[in-house]
């Protein structure tokens, strides 16, 4: 049972991210001056969610701020708190706290101090409510609870005949009536409530959902029994009352239908204004006409034929909803009854309809499941079409297998691939409060952020760009004075920017800060003992020095980075994905920190060559061309160095066993040599063996069970079961002949 | 193996050779015994990480224990083999001169291990005499050198910039 709660809370919190998530961009969309009122709306319906469970599941600090959150939200969306910029300003900071509050709650931890942002909420309700003469506060606070006992049973037998739909007899004018002044009606909610059947079986607690009506100033006032079995039929599983509760007029309608959001469709739910029933079901709602003029909802028309065949007006036309001068005269009652029906529902229903898109939540684990049989499946389609001949593979109609296995592929792919946007989001939040503790104002624009990544590379990059936007504003940008002194606007800005470029995604993280201080990274890196004093080396090299494990220049040790474990984690993860990190900086104009990610991390076209005993994987998105050198097309430049003449131009070659260490004494004539381009290093010619052929590999990480290994992209299991290692080329050529920046291996 | 483990009082301990000396590990950590196979090697790895190998489609590195303690390598013969062994959560393989026994042995019957020679610090975690299955009896015990595998694992990594 635990671990069944365990699961529903965990899908709550799940859902609280995505609450969180939707809240932070209306939130910010209004900071950006949009104030329309879907998306405060939007902001409000995902906070008031938010409280919703948190009210359920017993997070009496989340719920209580949620709660005051809500009702200014609430305010502001009925317009009457304008939703100036200032009020802006203070509800993303509830937001903030919210946040901590959602953290706290699913943590178990101590919930985050509120009271400061609890009394600038207050002061919102108070001053701006009261500044705008046409409000009339809709008493959010909950209205004084009636003491009924935990069920609500006490005023049974009597009150159940007040509500007996049967009881009373409204006429065709009045109902009319009521229809039309709606709008202004403030007259009482009537609520009446049946849990479905099941309902207590699959685990639905209508207590809840009265302890949420109750919130809102609701009381119970009777409990219909009717369907109550005798003892000996009586099902303790079953659930057999429909309660009646009694609601302030002024509480929204949608607010009360929200209470119901968690309630099974087929549960008995009725809605009115005094005693107008509105009716809310899933079905297509079909009023029934009965001698007096009441109707309730029935599961769907088939049934109301077979069941009231006694109205005979009606029954010839199901869809009633349009005033039928058709329908007999007999029954004038019901018609204004049935357009009350049908108005409202249709009303209330058009956002409920666009709010539930299509979508099932699948554990991410099944989705790797199914992405690696479906590698299995490429790698042995490979296999199969390797061993035929074209003949034999158009007889077995392999190439339509491939083309099917190939859509599956991309389909599983792009089930996995996500908005960046997500790995984004927590960024403005990062930034807020960054700007508070450094008191430096950073302006953040975002471009990309819908270019679609594998779900995997989206969460490994959150804490790279973590460290990157701290770094960033913690030491690129400079104070606001030493900003005006330098001649550059106050605010200092990030521009944080993804786009796809083949089979790479391209993260940017840049800041119009100072640059880096190339003089005392290089004298930290002397006084840490990172490089020797007297090192020679470039620009470049002293910039990738702050990503040197232990490496810090800032002069104190900050809250926020000046740890040195910043960026060298960034380097890490970054190679971990089996992506790369580029640094490049201009002093006085900013740094640009640039992560090159791979597109998904499982499969990758790649081209088998061959060393020796030892094959190795290139992926085929830099293979530009392959060379089958003659004799002298291959010139040494130095002892360590070669170059290949191709068409007029000098290529570096590289042989692809001596970047490993491993010895190769074929002459270059019995070599092949692939051109590849790389990002860093331009096109580049490896020499190696032979080549095998083309294939797709499942990509295996060296991770996994070891750490990753610079120059390799991880690695792969061939057909006949051996180990091919996947080379990722840019980090190779890079690299060069010297291994400064390899990777020595593990601690002794 | 911490001091909670050793009050334990009865565990098994999968023992075997390198070189004239016998070792142990615990029985809990072994995945599984297999023959020796030249793993795929790979670059700019310690001398010890022999390469990596496919073990039921995962890649696992392959690594020699005796160069890993700072001894010589071990000689390749028809018995070496590699035991493929979970450290927190990782897989590797250790390559053994001979898989010798199961052994139960007594926690309280685990003593200190004084200053071995080794250049990981820690991986040995305590001495056992067990009885061995020979039939010279003139030397039914031996001492057994029991590893502490998290010790040996090959996660860490320091990247060199002298």
């Amino acid at each position: 049972m635990s671990d069944e709660l365990d699961e529903i809370q965990g899908i709550f919190f799940e859902e609280c991210t995505e609450g969180l998530a939707v809240a932070e961009a209306g939130l910010s969309a209004m900071a950006a001056g949009d104030a329309s009122s879907e998306t405060i709306a939007g902001v409000f319906r995902a906070v008031h969610s938010i409280k919703g469970g948190s009210g359920a599941f017993g997070h009496a600090a989340l719920l209580a701020f949620s709660h005051r959150f809500e009702n200014v939200l609430d305010e502001v969306r009925g317009g009457r708190i304008p939703a100036s910029g200032e009020v802006t300003q203070t509800l993303l900071g509830a937001f903030d706290i919210l946040s901590d509050h959602v953290a706290a709650a699913q943590g178990g931890s101590e919930p985050p101090a509120d009271a400061g942002m609890l009394e600038q909420l207050d002061a919102i309700l108070e001053n701006k409510g009261a500044s705008v003469p046409t409000s009339t506060p809709v008493a959010p606070e909950p209205a004084p609870v009636q003491e009924a006992d935990e069920f609500g049973f006490t005023p049974v037998a009597a009150v159940i005949e007040d509500f007996d739909p049967f009881g009373f007899e409204p006429v065709a004018v009045e109902l009319d009536d009521l229809v039309s002044a709606e709008p202004a009606e403030l007259a009482g909610w009537t609520v009446r409530f049946g849990p479905s059947r099941g309902a207590l079986g699959n685990g639905g607690e209508p207590m809840l959902v009265i302890r949420e009506l109750e919130e809102m100033g609701a009381a119970v006032t009777g409990v219909d029994m009717e369907t109550l079995p005798g003892l000996r039929d009586l099902d303790p599983e079953d659930s057999y009352f429909v309660w009646t509760l009694r609601l302030p007029g002024t509480v929204a309608e949608q607010d009360i239908r929200d209470c119901f959001d968690f309630v099974s469709p087929d549960s008995l739910i009725e809605i009115a204004r005094e005693e107008l029933l509105v009716v809310l079901v899933d079905d297509p709602v079909v009023p029934e006409a009965d001698d007096f003029g009441v109707f309730e909802p029935l599961p769907a028309p088939a049934d109301l034929l077979t069941l009231v065949p006694v109205t005979a007006g009606v029954t010839g036309d199901i869809a009633p909803l349009e005033p039928a001068p058709a329908a007999a005269p007999v029954v004038v009652a019901p018609q204004p009854a049935a357009k009350a029906v049908a108005d409202k529902p249709k009303a209330e229903a058009r956002p409920a309809s666009v709010e539930v898109a299509q979508t099932i939540r699948v554990d991410l684990s099944k989705l790797d499941q199914l992405l690696n049989l479906v590698g299995e499946l490429v790698i042995r389609g490979s296999i199969l079409s390797d061993r035929l001949s074209p003949a034999d593979q158009e007889r077995v109609e392999l190439p339509e297998l491939s083309r099917l296995t190939r859509q599956i592929q991309d389909n599983v792919m792009s089930l996995r691939a996500q908005p960046i946007k997500q790995a984004f989001s927590r960024v403005p939040r990062m930034l807020r409060d960054l700007s508070a503790e450094t008191g430096k104002k950073v302006i953040l624009e975002t471009i990309g952020e819908m270019t679609e990544v594998d779900k995997g590379v989206i969460e490994k990059i959150g804490d790279p760009l973590t460290h990157m936007i701290r770094n960033a504003v913690d030491h690129g940008i400079e104070s606001a004075e030493e900003r005006i002194a330098a001649g550059k606007p106050e605010e200092g800005t990030i521009h944080l920017s993804a786009e796809q470029k083949g089979a790479r995604i391209i993260v940017r993280v840049r800041d119009d800060g100072r640059g880096i201080n190339r003089e005392r990274v290089r004298a930290k890196a002397i006084e840490r003992g990172i490089i020797a004093a007297d090192a020679a080396i470039s620009d470049e090299e002293i910039d990738g020095l702050i990503c040197a494990p232990g490496f810090s220049t800032a002069e104190t040790i900050s809250n926020i980075s000046g740890r040195g474990v910043g960026m060298d984690v960034v380097r890490s993860n970054v190679e971990a994905l089996g992506g790369r990190l580029e640094i490049n900086s201009v002093p006085g104009e900013g740094t640009t920190f640039t992560m090159a990610l791979p597109l998904t991390l499982a499969i990758l076209d790649g081209m088998i060559v061959r060393l020796g005993e030892q094959r190795f994987v290139l992926p085929l998105a830099n293979v530009i061309e392959t060379v089958q050198p003659e004799r002298g097309q291959v010139k040494e430049t130095s002892p360590t160095s070669e170059v290949i003449e191709l068409r007029g131009q000098y290529l570096p070659v590289r042989r692809v066993g001596e970047l490993f260490g491993m010895r190769s004494l074929r002459p270059a004539e019995e070599s092949l040599v692939i051109i590849v381009e790389s990002e860093t290093a331009g096109n580049v010619g490896l020499m190696v063996d032979t080549i095998d052929n083309r294939r797709e590999v499942v990509i295996k990480s060296l991770e996994d069970n070891l750490h990753p290994i610079r120059g390799l992209g991880g690695a792969t299991i061939l057909g006949d079961g051996s180990i091919a290692l996947i080379l990722d080329i840019d980090a190779l050529v890079a690299t060069g002949g010297s291994s400064k920046y390899a990777l020595k291996g593990m601690a002794a | 193996m911490s001091t909670e483990e050793t009050e334990l009082d009865e565990r098994k301990i999968v023992t075997f050779t390198l070189g004239s000396r016998l070792f142990g590990i615990d029985m809990r950590s072994l995945i599984e015994i297999r023959e020796w196979e030249e793993p795929t090697p790979l670059p700019s790895v310690p001398p010890y990480v022999k390469g990596v190998t496919n073990l039921r489609g995962s890649v696992v590195p392959v690594v020699g224990l005796s160069e890993r303690l700072g001894w010589a390598p071990s000689e390749l013969h028809s018995r070496s083999c590699i035991l493929v062994v979970t450290i927190n959560g990782r897989h590797a393989g250790f390559l053994v001169d001979e898989v010798q026994d199961i052994v139960v042995i007594q926690g309280s019957e685990i003593q200190p291990a004084p200053d071995v020679e080794i250049n990981e610090q820690g991986a040995i975690a305590g001495l056992v005499k067990i009885e061995r299955r020979t039939h010279d009896t003139a030397n039914a015990e031996a001492m057994c050198l029991l590893l502490d595998l998290d010790a040996l694992s090959l996660t860490r990594q320091v990247p060199d910039f002298a």
